[in-house]
Parts: C-alpha cells; sequence; structure tokens
C-alpha cells in the first residue's frame, strides 16, 4: 500500500521569549492507508505539535513532509487550508461545534467551505449523522445534546467530507467512560470500513484500540511498536 | 462562491440577531449618522426648490436697474450712497434707443401695514406701471384685473394684492372692490394675485400689494428708491446688458473713465450668491454630520474587534475545516456590513418620514439619488470599519485560536 503520510526529520522550533523550545525534534514516520495509530507520551512531549504538523494547522521549521505525495511544507496557508478542507478530519477534546448551529449545520460547514451546493450539502450531512447514530438529533442544538452526542456530531462532521485521515486529540477526554466507549466503538466501526485514523491520547486503554502505538518523548519518537490490539464489545 | 457568500450572509444575520442588543446599540451611530446626513441633503433640496419656485419670479431675461449692485463686492457704499437715483423716464429712452430692450417697469416700494376693519397685515407694497405684467410673467392675476394707464396716470387708489394679504383680509368673503386701508388712505381691491409661494419668508409676491406708480408716487414719494425693470428681447443677456449700460451711461454723461454709478442686477448674480450660501450652508452642514456617520463607524469597528475576539476559537475551528484567510474575511466584513445596511436603512426610513413632516413647514423632499447614496454610504463605513477587524480575524493562527480560551 502507498505511503499516505510521510515526515521526513521534521522539526518544529518554538522562539519563547529568546528560548528555542524544541516541540519536535527530527520525527520520522509513515503513516499507510487503512492504519489505526495513537500517539501517546507526556504533557510537553511534542503530541499536540505532531497532531497539529500531521493536521496541516502548523508547518514545520525543518524537514519534508509529504502527503499523498504532495509536498506539504512548501504549501501556502490556502493550499494548507484546501488539505485540512479536503483529506483532513478533526475531532477534538472539547468538540469544538458552533454552539448556535444545530447538529446538522455543524456537520455542512466543511462542506460549504468545500463549495458545495446547499442540497448535495445537506444529503451529505444527514448521511454523517445517520452513520453515527444520530438520526433523530439532527436538528438539535449542541446545548441540547449530551457529551456523547456532541462527540458523535463533531466525528460526523470530521468524516463528512470523506478525508483521507481523521484525527482525533483525546477525544474521549471529556466524556464519561460509558460515552467514551461509545466514541471508540464508532471510531473502530469507522476504521474497519477503510479509514485511517490517528488518536491522540494518554489513556493506554483508549491507545490499545489501535493497531500502532508511538510514544514521544521530549520531541522524538521513542517507542513505535503494535498494540495489544482490543476490539471494543457490546456492554 | 454564491454558497458561501449566503452563508456569510446567513452567519452575520444569526451573530447579529443573537446578539440584540448589543447589535442595536452599535447601529444606533450608523442610524443617526445616516438619519443626519439624509436630512440635511432633504433641507439642502428643499432650500433648492423654494429657491427655484421664487426666481421664477427674477426671470433670466430680465435686468434689474437700481442705484446699487445687489452684490457689490468692494465698491465703496458711501460712493453708492452719492450715486444719482433711477429715473422714470429712463424707461422711455432705453425703449427708444435699444433693440435689445422689450419692456421697462419701474418699481418703487415700502413696507407697511394693510387693514381691512380689524384685520391688518404686514406687508410690503410697491408702485410700478401696467408695463410690470410685461416684465414679470410668472405674475398672474387670479381674479379681477391689474390696473390701467388711466389709473396709472390719474393716481387712482387702486391696488392689486397678493394671495397672502387677501386671505389674511378677507377670510370669508370676496375682496374685490372692497375697501383697505394703508396708513390714512383707502384703496379699492381690484385684484388678487395668484399665490407664488415663498423663499424662506423673502421675496414673496404673495404678501404684497401693487398699485399704480402715479398713486404711489403721489401718495409716499416722487423721488424715492427706484429699481426699473428691463425685460431682453433676446437670450444672449449679456449683450444687451453691454447695450442698457452703455445707453445708461450715456444718459448720464459718464466720461469713459468714469465708473458706472449704477448698478445692473441680474437673477443670475442672485442665483450664483444662493450657490455660494448653499455651499457653504451645505458643504459644512454634511461636513458636520458626516462626522456622525465617522463616529458610528468607529462604533461597529469597536464592536466588531469584540466579536472576533469572542469568536476566536470558533474562528479557529473554521480555518481546522478548511475555511481560507478569505472566507474568515468574508465572514467578517458581511456582519459589519449587514448592521450598517440595517442600520443606513432605518435611519433612511425615519429620515423619510421626518421629511414629510417638514414637507408640511418647509417645501422639501428626499432625493432618490441621495437616499441611494445614503445606503452605498452605509455600506462603505461597513467595509471601512469593518476591515481592520476582519482582518485580524482572518489572520488568527488556528492553532492559537483554537487554544483560545
Amino acid at each position: 500500500m502507498p505511503d499516505l503520510i510521510s515526515l521526513d526529520k521534521i522539526k518544529r522550533h518554538y522562539d519563547v521569549g529568546g528560548e528555542i523550545v524544541r516541540a519536535l525534534d527530527g520525527v520520522d514516520l509513515t503513516i499507510k492507508q487503512n492504519e489505526y495509530i495513537s500517539i501517546m507520551g507526556p504533557s510537553g512531549s511534542g503530541k499536540s505539535t505532531l497532531m497539529n504538523m500531521i493536521g496541516c494547522l502548523d508547518s514545520p521549521s525543518e524537514g519534508i513532509y509529504e502527503f499523498e505525495g504532495e509536498l506539504v511544507h512548501e504549501m501556502d496557508d490556502n493550499q494548507l487550508a484546501s488539505i485540512r478542507n479536503r483529506k483532513i478530519g478533526f475531532v477534538f477534546q472539547t468538540f469544538n461545534l458552533l454552539p448556535k448551529a444545530t447538529a446538522l449545520r455543524n456537520v455542512e460547514v466543511p462542506l460549504i467551505y468545500a463549495n458545495m451546493s446547499r442540497r448535495d450539502r445537506i444529503q451529505k450531512a444527514e448521511k454523517a449523522l445517520i452513520a453515527v447514530g444520530l438520526k433523530e438529533r439532527m436538528h438539535h442544538k449542541p446545548n441540547e445534546l449530551s457529551g456523547g452526542q456532541r462527540q458523535r456530531v463533531a466525528i460526523a462532521r470530521a468524516l463528512v467530507n470523506d478525508p483521507s485521515i481523521i484525527l482525533a486529540d483525546e477525544p474521549t477526554g471529556n466524556l464519561d467512560s460509558k460515552s467514551g466507549v461509545e466514541i471508540m466503538k464508532i471510531l473502530d466501526t469507522l476504521h474497519d470500513s477503510g479509514n485511517t485514523i490517528i488518536l491522540v491520547t494518554h489513556e493506554e486503554y483508549i491507545a490499545n484500540h489501535a493497531d500502532r502505538s508511538i510514544h514521544l518523548f521530549d520531541g522524538k519518537i521513542k517507542e513505535d511498536r503494535k498494540t495489544n490490539k482490543v476490539k471494543s464489545v457490546d456492554q | 462562491m454564491i454558497g458561501l457568500f449566503w452563508e456569510n450572509f446567513r452567519i452575520s444575520l444569526g451573530s447579529i440577531f443573537a446578539n440584540k442588543t448589543r447589535s442595536i446599540l452599535t447601529a444606533l451611530g450608523i442610524v443617526i449618522g445616516v438619519l443626519s446626513v439624509t436630512l440635511m441633503g432633504t433641507l439642502i433640496s428643499g432650500l433648492d426648490k423654494t429657491f427655484e419656485k421664487s426666481m421664477a419670479g427674477f426671470r433670466s431675461d430680465v435686468l434689474l436697474l437700481s442705484r446699487m449692485e445687489w452684490f457689490s463686492g468692494d465698491t465703496d457704499w458711501w460712493e453708492m450712497r452719492n450715486r444719482p437715483r433711477m429715473k422714470e423716464d429712463y424707461g422711455q429712452k432705453l425703449l427708444a434707443r435699444s433693440q435689445f430692450v422689450e419692456a421697462v417697469a419701474p418699481v418703487s416700494e415700502r413696507g407697511g401695514s394693510i387693514i381691512r376693519d380689524d384685520r391688518r397685515i404686514d406687508s410690503r407694497f410697491f408702485g410700478t406701471t401696467t408695463s410690470y405684467l410685461a416684465t414679470n410673467s410668472s405674475t398672474e392675476i387670479e381674479q379681477g384685473r391689474f390696473f390701467t394707464d388711466g389709473e396709472n396716470r390719474s393716481g387712482a387708489r387702486v391696488l392689486v394684492i397678493g394671495g397672502d394679504v387677501a386671505d389674511a383680509l378677507f377670510p370669508n368673503e370676496d375682496p374685490l372692490d372692497k375697501y383697505v386701508k394703508i396708513g390714512n388712505y383707502k384703496f379699492r381691491v381690484i385684484g388678487i394675485l395668484k399665490k407664488m409661494g415663498k423663499f424662506m419668508g423673502m421675496f414673496s409676491m404673495d404678501n404684497q400689494a401693487t398699485m399704480p406708480m402715479g398713486t404711489y408716487k403721489r401718495l409716499y414719494a416722487r423721488r424715492g428708491w427706484m429699481t426699473l425693470r428691463v425685460k431682453v428681447n433676446t437670450t444672449d443677456v449679456e449683450t444687451a446688458k453691454g447695450d442698457v449700460r452703455g445707453i445708461i451711461r450715456n444718459i448720464r454723461r459718464l466720461k469713459p473713465t468714469e465708473k458706472d454709478n449704477f448698478g445692473i442686477n441680474q437673477s443670475s448674480t442672485l442665483e450664483a450668491q444662493y450657490k455660494a450660501i448653499k455651499l457653504a450652508i451645505g458643504g459644512t452642514g454634511i461636513f458636520i454630520t458626516a462626522l456622525s456617520l465617522i463616529v458610528g463607524g468607529i462604533g461597529i469597528m469597536n464592536i466588531m474587534f469584540v466579536s472576533v475576539k469572542e469568536r476566536t476559537r470558533e474562528i479557529g475551528v473554521r480555518k481546522a475545516l478548511g475555511a481560507t484567510k478569505n472566507m474568515i474575511l468574508g465572514q467578517f466584513l458581511m456582519e459589519a456590513i449587514m448592521i450598517c445596511l440595517i442600520a443606513g436603512l432605518f435611519g433612511m426610513g425615519i429620515a423619510y418620514g421626518l421629511s414629510i413632516i417638514i414637507n408640511n413647514f418647509f417645501p422639501s423632499s428626499m432625493p432618490m439619488g441621495l437616499a441611494v447614496g445614503a445606503i452605498i454610504l452605509s455600506v462603505i463605513i461597513g467595509v471601512i470599519s469593518g476591515l481592520v477587524p476582519s482582518y485580524r480575524a482572518a489572520r488568527l493562527d488556528p492553532i492559537d485560536a483554537l487554544r483560545y480560551e
């Protein structure tokens, strides 16, 4: 299978008050299609920076980043926005839904930026919401939904544009354990149906849903191994 | 891009209505600004209208010969004081000598009260000849007749009154052949003039009364102030004016080195003067009212900064979902424009209502061009005041924005 993502000696340095912080200090990583990867590490190890890097929210200070053969580190802001829009689906710890919009309209947002017609948009958004089991609650606003339901809306929004990769940053971090299990089940299902998923987490049992686990420490990859895969079980 | 445009339209309306109090307070500045600019324009247009209306009496083909120029510039006032008076017989001389002069009417006037029993009106009355009608085509007799040459020669005490005078003195009866008093003299009303409207109370024929020159001279002054209304028969008024000037200089035996000791006035001089005044009033007025629009714009800018700050996280999310800089810029710009547009429409609506009320006191109308201009202006203000905050929103780093608490 061809490489979906290839990071070659990626470095990301920040200048914080005259002091150089090496958030990423030479990361080599290849991710193939339909992989299920977890990224772990203590806080300050560079997890978020790596996540932002892969998600094209951030550009490397040094190194080569290829996404489906395209050189991301050479792209300008508009090209990065386009990649984020078409190729990447984000799931955040704090859901980050638009509070005043219904679930349906929240899911529509990426399609608006993809300049899709209103009819197609609604059709696709409804399909995505049905896929995450929210058929009955499409027209509810975030404050009328439970935490687990909100995160499912966020997942629907992440996959509505058929992205190449879904990036989930602590997707269960703000949820009770029951909702967390539900969310992981949905992610597992998405992986089974062919999606590539990257999870950032510091919970071992969440990380074990993935096939491959990457441990970061001080901006470098300390460990890259197969996990003892667990499958989510119906309770 | 149309889809995105509508989306931004919906987002902006949503945001405006979500913060109603804030939006109303912010929009108020623009409402007041547009209101005052539009009203100012309405008043100026009203000024124009009444001016034009009253200028109908000052036809451009009528020269007004008098001792002084209306707008004398730096001519010494004492020099003008000592000039010889206009004489009635200049009229005959002008008619005889100039090929351009069609009719001449001498006009002398003074103020006073016209009394009918216990009713009185402060008015101006003037003496003239029967040629007056030929020099003033906008004066029309509504009822009765103008005086005759015979009445002029004999000094008959007859009066042609303006419409306002008739209304004031004869509210419930026909004024014709009734008697009124000016001072101690009794006059018979023989005609009523059609109303012409007035120019801010000035130059109105409606409030005046006309008597034969012979009568005027006999009763008031043989050697009073006099203006000669000279109607010329050509559109080339300048040439006619030169001709008339030469003739008067000749009558007065002025040497070529001497300056004119009389003035030839024209409605266009009045018009030029009016335009200068209008420009001064209008320019200052529009400038001051435009300042209030700028203040309104600053209010919009301020609230847009707040809006951007509040929605920093939303901007981060939108960027993560694929919004480009321009899309974010468009979203916030649209919001600023919408506030201004709605406020502008409101301000214009109020101005329209007020202009109808004002029209009752002072004939005016809100010009459509100005109305459209006011709306365009509010959109421009929206763009200008929204640009900086929107640009700041567009430039936000998505990572920082997403992390913003």
